[in-house]
């Protein structure tokens, strides 16, 4: 279009313009619409899902660790709220927080005998013992989800990686990196003896047993002088290979 | 797990550092606590009503992880049940220990319902009759040790539910029960 000068120019330059948006967003409410749409499609396939697979939501935990996956997915938490829809479906809500009450339960419950830190897979088959009357198994996606769930009440839960296992703390302390690389090399036997602690790990003799009186004093190691050869072994119960006294 | 006769051990004596007294206090209640509940269950459940320090006593080492209780360590768990009158040492020495899985109190109620069960009102038994004889079969005080029976006579004695007098022949000693 050749521009030609003048105030008719100008006005056909705005009255174009106007259309230009005009269309613009004609195309763009077409878009959200159609997205609406989709999304909506989407969400009603979902319950159905839901409705339909309710029972192996509730009773198989792989099942369960995919819906959840699936959902996260499209910006779904059926555990964001116990009155939603999807509580009320699945009764989700519920089956999370009596886990949440129950995960305490076992953490006070070990706590003289650990110290406050326990192994995941161990906290988890405790679970499944407590279940064993209601059948409905528990997995470690599950124990992990209702621990998320505590966060919120600030009581200090936390999972800790330490090495290849998982950790579940209810005591506010801090491990530092001398304890972590002290409790992953426990998890080999259970336990450690100063003198492996300072060769693995190249610390100085003070470092290992500054450590490791740490971690006596926050009741997370136990001593062993019974031993043969004669030298101490502090010992790990949230690490044990060896079944755990819970009571 | 493991078992010794009928007793069916928990799990923490099989966990190495339970058989070394713990430094840190709160550590060390849990553990105290623990064996003061075995040792009652298992002397409950076996009958035993005296430990010996010394002695090869079951529950004081572990052979399948090669772990035995220190003498140290034996004291300080047989003294928490002392303390709690759960226990008694038998001599200065602390060498030989009482094990009061019932109280003294809780043995006299046995023998007031022994009597009362055998109608024995009124009549005399000796000591050794009470525990061993045909009566006192299959009950609570077959087997009784002879130093905790005779602390739950004196009991009763005192409330005059018997008379305890010494016996013609022998040494050993009569009851005679109230009415």
């Amino acid at each position: 279009m050749r521009r030609r000068p003048g105030i008719a120019g100008l006005q056909n330059q705005a009255a174009a313009r106007d259309q230009y948006r005009l269309v613009g967003d004609h195309v763009a409410k077409l878009r959200t619409d159609m997205m609406k749409e989709q999304l909506e499609t989407f969400r009603s396939q979902l319950e159905d899902f839901a409705r339909k697979h309710k029972n192996d939501i509730r009773k198989n935990p792989a099942f369960r660790a995919q819906f959840h996956e699936m959902c996260a997915k499209v910006g779904v938490d059926p555990l964001a709220s116990n009155k939603g829809f999807w509580a009320e479906l699945l009764g989700i809500g519920d089956f999370y927080y009596e886990l949440g009450v129950q995960i305490v339960d076992i953490c006070l419950a070990t706590r003289s005998h650990n110290g406050g830190l326990i192994n995941l897979q161990e906290l988890c088959s405790l679970l499944c013992q407590r279940h064993k009357v209601a059948r409905d198994a528990v997995s470690e996606d599950d124990c992990l989800r209702a621990i998320n769930k505590l966060k919120i009440l600030g009581g200090g839960f936390e999972v800790i990686s330490v090495g290849k296992k998982k950790l579940v703390r209810s005591v506010p302390t801090e491990l530092n990196k001398d304890h972590n690389e002290i409790l992953e090399l426990a998890q080999v036997q259970g336990y450690v003896i100063v003198d492996e602690v300072e060769k693995r790990l190249s610390w100085s003799s003070g470092r290992a047993i500054d450590t490791l009186e740490t971690l006596l004093e926050e009741g997370l190691a136990m001593i062993d002088d019974g031993h043969r050869d004669g030298r101490r072994r502090y010992w790990f119960p949230c690490v044990a290979s060896v079944p755990g006294a819970t009571g | 797990m493991q078992r010794v006769g009928d007793f069916k051990l928990p799990s923490f004596f099989n966990y190495p550092p339970y058989f070394t007294l713990q430094p840190v206090r709160e550590t060390r209640e849990k553990q105290v606590q623990l064996w003061k509940e075995l040792i009652l269950d298992y002397c409950r459940t076996l009958k035993v009503f005296t430990i010996g320090l010394e002695e090869d006593f079951p529950l004081f080492s572990n052979p399948e992880i090669q772990r035995t209780l220190t003498h140290e360590a034996r004291e300080v768990f047989l003294s928490a049940l002392v303390s709690e009158g759960r226990a008694e040492w038998i001599n200065k020495g602390h060498k030989k220990c009482l094990i009061l899985w019932m109280r003294i109190q809780d043995w006299a109620d046995c023998v007031l319902r022994f009597v009362r069960d055998n109608g024995l009102e009124d009549s005399v038994m000796t000591v050794e009759d009470i525990r061993s004889g045909i009566e006192s079969r299959g009950t609570e005080l077959e087997g009784i040790d002879r130093t905790v029976l005779m602390r739950a006579l004196k009991l009763l004695e005192q409330k005059g539910k018997v008379a305890i007098f010494k016996g013609t022949s022998a040494d050993d000693e009569g009851v005679k029960f109230s009415a």
